[in-house]
């Protein structure tokens, strides 16, 4: 793909296409496996930021995607509000609890990290299930379809077109970030702390810039989940999600914006095609996800890479025009 | 006479109960190159720590620039101009040669994060200007052939000069060099050698040099200052350091024992 700049350039615009097609013809059950592997695609790419870039050993995501799921759920199941308030607001919500995140990070490494934000995301789950009278507890909640200029997002194929728009604005967004000063500083702190702070990076500012990011896109995530569902319970963001949530990131690839959103696909369409074979399915499941992190290290996207079917992630804007020039 | 560039008072370092730097004082004017030496654990790296601001230290003083910065973090020492590089390369594996030297020009990209990314008209002003700044500062290296390779393919000699690359791409008013000669061939010791020379004639700019390779820093050095157990024995030209009793003692032990 690095040889073909206009296969490169096209690719994105055109996957749009093809899925915009192919809601035409698909069944509703194909096309909620559709919205459900690109709302995985922002899950994904959020998680990314926070486990590969930045490197940090970190467990609530499933918790925060849950947090933006019942920010939208509840207040315009029970508040009436629009939900088009309610999905920017639920990123907001998670962004700023996954910003404390940032502060038990300053000062712990890896396996304390994970055991709080584990902690933390056990409570969530918690306090979902118990504090009946907000959440209505283990009951669930429904999710009123929206309206958009008087017509009602209702349905698999409707879903999409407010699924589908998001995604691709949230994996621009994501691409931006990464190939500005923000991303490089991202990767030197998860490589080396003492050479971020000699360059001048501000290591507890960017720590809480990549936890709070990475929680934005698990809210936004999680309110798309809720309007995918219609119907969102507390469990659905326990401890298997989160199991989910890392195998797309490392299956995929860490450091790579194309790996999350492939682990994303593979994922959420692999347990589907494995659905004749009931049985087997969980066997399977955890057989490839096995093979894949003990045969690719740098997860599919690295595999891609080296085969040069995937162009290359430099984190600097407009590289290639820079490799052009200098011979 | 003006000011020194760097200007250390009574700087101290301890450990629990050991005292790793013991009231060293230290003055650097502008455009001078700086040659620290001492014997093997004599306190050069941690004394290098300290004004980089990455171990907690006392002083009396600690002024660079005209500023003091004795109770600031690292980052903010470094935002004021007083880059360093480390005894072992420290290089992202993962990152090419313009990536790890753009690193070294986070502070030097003053564009407003949101216009960076939403790309709005002039948002990557700061960018686009890092990049030429790395492809120029590669070039005055001699390296600018490994611009977009990964540095984990590169010879250790390009690894060390990529380092020198990332410290030196914002034009700093102070560099830090802690053992620049380890593991280079003669060769390679006597390029670096002329390229500290025209980054103090050319650019302007002020080294400290922390060095084993005692010939190097004999030679380059305008001044020499010499630390042994944590403490100054003693400081001047090299010249006068070379023939000084007490260095001698440090380096070769005392010889009337």
């Amino acid at each position: 793909m690095e040889r073909l700049p206009w296969l490169r350039r096209g690719f994105a615009p055109v996957l749009c296409v093809l899925l915009v097609l192919l809601a035409q013809v698909a069944d509703s059950y194909t096309q909620y496996i559709v919205n459900l592997a690109l709302i995985y695609v922002v899950i994904g790419v959020g998680l990314n930021f926070l486990l590969g870039y930045a490197g940090q050993f970190a467990f609530a995501h499933a918790a925060l995607m849950g947090i933006g799921a019942y920010t939208t759920a509840l207040l315009t199941s029970r508040l009436y509000w629009s939900f088009w308030l309610c999905l920017p607001l639920s990123g907001v919500v998670a962004a700023a609890l996954g910003a404390l995140g940032a502060l038990p990070a300053m000062r712990m490494k890896r396996v304390y990290l994970a055991l709080v934000t584990l902690a933390f995301a056990q409570l969530v789950v918690w306090v979902l299930v118990n504090w009946n009278v907000v959440t209505l507890g283990t009951d669930g909640v429904d999710v009123p379809a929206p309206m958009l200029f008087g017509w009602r997002v209702k349905g698999d194929t409707s879903v999409f077109y407010v699924v589908l728009p998001c995604t691709a604005l949230m994996y621009w967004l994501a691409k931006r970030i990464l190939e500005s000063r923000i991303g490089r500083a991202f990767v030197t702190i998860r490589e080396n702390e003492i050479v971020a702070r000699c360059n001048g990076i501000n290591v507890a500012r960017t720590k809480t810039v990549v936890f709070a990011l990475s929680a934005f896109y698990a809210g936004i995530g999680g309110s798309l989940y809720a309007l995918t569902l219609g119907f969102i319970v507390p469990d659905a963001f326990g401890l298997s999600q989160l199991v989910l949530h890392f195998s797309i990131v490392v299956l995929g690839g860490l450091l790579s914006l194309s790996g999350a959103a492939i682990g994303a696909v593979v994922l959420t369409a692999l347990p589907e095609l494995l659905r004749d074979l009931q049985a087997l399915q969980e066997i399977i499941y955890g057989l490839v996800l096995m093979v894949v992190i003990l045969v690719m290290p740098q997860g599919i996207a690295g595999l891609l890479k080296r085969w040069g079917v995937l162009p290359r992630e430099v984190l600097a804007r407009n590289w290639r025009a820079l490799a052009r020039e200098t011979p | 006479m003006n000011a020194p560039l760097l200007d250390a008072r009574d700087v101290t370092v301890r450990f629990g109960g050991l005292i790793a730097v013991d009231a060293v004082s230290l003055a650097i004017p502008e455009r001078e190159i700086r040659g620290l030496i001492g014997p093997n654990g004599a306190g050069k790296t941690t004394f290098f720590n300290a004004i980089s601001g990455l171990v907690p230290h006392g002083g009396a003083a600690l002024r660079f620039d005209g500023r003091d910065m004795l109770h600031l973090p690292a980052h903010r020492r470094a935002a004021a101009g007083m880059r360093r590089t480390f005894q072992s390369v420290q290089l992202v594996p993962q990152f090419t040669v313009l990536e790890n030297v753009l690193v070294g020009m986070h502070t030097g990209i003053a564009d407003n994060p949101a216009a960076s990314v939403l790309g709005l008209p002039g948002g990557n002003r700061g960018e686009l200007g890092a990049q030429r700044a790395v492809i120029e500062v590669l070039e005055f290296l001699g390296i600018g052939e490994t611009l977009l390779q990964r540095v984990n393919q590169l010879t250790f000699a390009q690894q060390r000069y990529v380092e020198i690359a990332r410290a030196i791409v914002g034009r700093p008013k102070l560099l830090m060099l802690d053992e620049p000669a380890a593991g280079l061939s003669p060769g390679d010791v006597k390029m670096l050698d002329a390229l500290l020379r025209r980054l103090r004639d050319e650019w302007g700019m002020t080294i400290l040099l922390v060095e084993h390779v005692l010939s190097l820093v004999l030679e380059i050095s305008d001044r020499v200052t010499v630390l042994d157990n944590g403490r100054m024995i003693a400081e001047g030209s090299p010249a006068e350091v070379a023939d000084d009793p007490a260095v001698k003692t440090a380096y070769l032990g005392n010889e009337n024992v």
